[in-house]
């Protein structure tokens, strides 16, 4: 009983004890930091991976494409209706983005989507920054550039269709905070042309001094990645420079089925910017775009083309992207829809051209992981990388607390003769000792666990305020890291893993000042005052 | 005759101080009657607290043995001699040795908080403080139960190591020169407090200096260069055999 009496009031007494419990408390501290922004980086990427594609790709790796797309997704509503939720096609290719009337042009990967069909197989929609506010207002088909007005009253006013939208969102907007913060300011977040050019906000309309409405010529329209055409503040939101509805152009080359340039001059496409997204990675981000499929496959001759001998080319596409049931076991479903694929290609096999041949011979059923594998590894990888090299850092703790711990028994050998005296044996001396080092651990890691969750919880906030002071301590780079923002999640099992073990390390890290403090012999001990 | 409650034959012992060794026992046997106050007087460096801190089993002879109701202490395993320190004995030393972390009721409920696991504690810790505090009002420092040791005299802390001495009622209290770190007064103040106990049938073994404390015991016992030269009645023996805390009431 009184190891446990002694290491109470050890813990409240001594004052050396406090820097054993400061140095556990920054070891796990620092070590669940690492493991919480690691573990929340890879978390992050697993989690946008998934969302980016869906769960099931089906690819043949060429900017060609493949023909057979419809009939194979005909196929597989027919064979694997329980497997199946949802199929959507995807082009993609290499093209320039520009502004009109601008010297502004970035390269872009330009994705040919059916939007309302791509929403529904991941996340894309959760990424819409006009849809937020203006939901359904988003779509990629011919639309002109909406203008605000002003009504009798004098009062800002957008578009009936727009205004309609707004209010849907209102009503179905639960965050309270979300709509004050709407309402704070909604019209300095317009875009005024004849006032200022560019006013840094982040709901951008063009406005006009009379009633609200649409201006310009119909042009199909196009969601850009938020990276391609805003700029990107300090804190991670963004200044969008350009009105919803703003024209936009794309330059593109078309390939053959065969993979070479057509020949013809390289294609420009005018378009309205429809919106921008968010996927939360900087890669995307900074280089989608997104436009209709009918559109690009058309541009891109992708479509039904005349053969010279006759007849008609298929359709391509880049990939399938296929949406599973509820509860469907990913990798059951990926082997079950490749052989779905095998048997469908043997009944095509006779009406396919020789181009049409080798573009399917190469096709592939990835799930998201397939694709994302070699990334995700990478990460799992560094995360067990960086936590082992600072768990070894952290193994300093074990020396730290060894050398407070002999310096405690030096300090105590009095305390230990007396004890020994009263009857207390070699072993419960050596156990209050170890025990005492188990308290130093416990109360550390409490300590530690709140500082960590303090200082992850609080991370993106830390760097904004060291960004504020010098731009240089901003560490956390979007171009490198692919998120915009740190993770900020701590794992409860992480913090009870960094505990024990550090619990575990101050123990074992007070065995040798224990071993000897049961060695005491008390006689020795309490000869002299 | 009564059985001696301890008796140690022919102890030796000597320390290595750099390359000299020092013989401080030579051979010293010495034995304890039930309820006796025996005084073992020598001058520095006789070898009287060394023989003390082997009759409470602090040290290991080189030769010899110490019985306890003849048991050999020596020949039964550590954990054996931990409670003999615990149970059978009390020890009082020249400069108290109290834990000074703890205030004086927890000083003098620690012999009993040692002698039992925690998961007995729990139904025992009253019992264990209310004995405590009956010893203290025992020893006159009833008001002194949640002072620390540096709160208090050094006549008040050789109290509180009396009391934590006897709070397991031992058989026997050892006394390491309970008074050479006290004035007089307060000396003496101990020692009516120790032949209070002895009166009541308590056995003390006591090393002193100090002729006139020795005229307290009922037996001395002369150390001088490691070997007994004179063992004399000093009274007419234990007047009883009975443990203090039959007699005190505790």
């Amino acid at each position: 009983m009184y190891k446990w009496f002694l290491v109470r009031r050890y813990l409240h007494t001594k004052l050396i004890a406090f820097f054993g419990i400061a140095a556990v408390m920054l070891c796990v501290a620092m070590v669940l930091v690492v493991m919480s922004v690691m573990g929340g980086f890879l978390d992050t990427v697993r989690a946008r991976s998934r969302g980016l594609h869906s769960e099931i790709v089906v690819d043949n790796g060429t900017m060609q494409g493949f023909p057979y797309y419809a009939e194979f997704t005909e196929h597989l509503k027919k064979e694997l209706p329980d497997v199946v939720r949802l199929t959507t096609p995807v082009i993609w290719t290499y093209g320039i983005f520009r502004v009109p009337r601008t010297n502004f042009t970035k390269p872009a990967r330009i994705l040919g989507i059916k939007l309302e069909e791509y929403v529904q197989v991941n996340d894309f929609e959760r990424g819409l920054h006009y849809d937020k506010y203006f939901p359904g207002t988003t779509h990629l088909g011919g639309q002109k550039m909406p203008v605000a007005g002003f009504d009798a009253s004098g009062r800002l006013l957008l578009p009936e269709e727009l205004e309609s939208a707004h209010r849907k969102w209102r009503e179905s907007e639960t965050d309270p905070d979300k709509v004050a913060e709407f309402d704070r300011d909604p019209f300095a977040k317009t875009f005024y042309p004849d006032i200022t050019p560019m006013i840094p906000a982040e709901r951008v309309f063009a406005v006009a001094s009379a009633e609200p409405g649409y201006e310009g010529p119909e042009l199909p329209g196009i969601i850009v990645g938020c990276d391609v055409i805003n700029y990107r503040r300090p804190d991670g939101n963004f200044d969008r420079y350009y009105a919803r509805g703003a024209q936009v152009a794309l330059t593109l080359m078309p390939l053959s089925p065969a993979g070479n340039p057509t020949g013809e001059p390289p294609i420009a496409m005018a378009l309205r910017y429809a919106d921008d997204s968010r996927t939360g990675i900087f890669e995307i981000d900074s280089l989608a775009v997104y436009v209709g499929i009918d559109l690009l496959q058309e541009r891109l001759a992708m479509n039904v083309q005349p053969l010279a001998e006759g007849g008609f080319t298929k359709p391509r596409i880049n990939q399938l992207l296929i949406a599973l049931h509820d509860g469907v076991d990913l990798n059951g479903a990926r082997d079950r829809i490749a052989d779905e694929w095998t048997t469908f290609r043997a009944t095509i096999e006779p009406e396919m051209t020789e181009v049409e041949a080798s573009l399917l011979q190469h096709l592939e059923v990835y799930t998201w992981e397939d694709l994302q594998r070699s990334f995700i590894q990478a990460v799992e990888k560094e995360k067990v990388l960086v936590t082992f090299l600072f768990g070894m850092i952290s193994m300093v703790a074990i020396v730290l607390i060894g050398c407070i711990f002999y310096m405690i028994v030096e300090k105590k050998t009095r305390d230990i003769g007396i004890l020994k005296a009263l009857g207390a044996s070699g072993q419960g001396i050596a156990g209050l000792f170890i025990a005492y080092a188990g308290a130093v651990g416990v109360v550390g890691s409490i300590l530690g666990i709140g500082l960590g969750c303090l200082f992850v919880w609080n991370i993106n906030g830390i760097q904004d305020w060291l960004a504020s002071l010098n731009p240089q301590l901003r560490v956390w780079s979007p171009e490198v890291y692919s998120f915009d923002r740190i993770p900020e999640v701590v794992k409860r099992a992480d913090a009870i893993w960094v505990a024990s073990v550090a619990v575990l390390s101050s123990m074992v890290g007070s065995i040798i000042p224990a071993l000897i403090a049961a060695r005491v012999w008390p006689v020795r001990a309490l000869r002299y005052e | 005759m009564p059985q001696p409650i301890l008796r140690a034959r022919n102890l030796q012992k000597s320390y290595t101080m750099g390359r000299a060794t020092v013989r401080v026992l030579r051979g010293v046997s010495v034995s304890v009657e039930p309820g006796e106050f025996l005084v073992v007087m020598g001058a520095s460096g006789s070898g009287k607290s060394t023989l003390l801190h082997l009759l409470g089993a602090l040290d290991v002879p080189d030769a010899g043995s110490v019985e306890f109701r003849g048991a050999d202490l020596f020949s039964q395993s550590p954990a054996r001699r931990g409670e003999y320190r615990n149970r059978d004995i009390g020890f009082v030393f020249q400069f108290y040795h109290l834990l000074p972390e703890l205030s004086v009721l927890e000083n003098v409920a620690m012999p009993r908080m040692v002698g039992l696991p925690a998961w007995k504690w729990g139904s025992l810790a009253k019992a264990a403080r209310a004995d405590a505090a009956e010893m203290l009002e025992r020893v006159g420092l009833s008001e002194r139960l949640s002072h620390r040791p540096n709160e208090l005299s050094g006549g008040e802390r050789q109290r509180v190591a009396i009391a934590r001495a006897l709070i397991n009622r031992p058989a026997l209290l050892l006394a390491d020169e309970p008074t050479g770190n006290l004035d007089e007064a307060t000396g003496g103040g101990i020692l009516r407090l120790l032949g209070a106990f002895s009166q009541s049938g308590q056995t003390i073994v006591m090393v002193t200096h100090d002729a006139k404390v020795a005229a307290q015991a009922h037996r001395r016992v002369l150390l001088s260069e490691g070997v007994v030269r004179e063992a004399a009645l000093t009274v007419s023996g234990p007047r009883s055999v009975e443990p203090i805390a039959t007699k005190v009431g505790l």
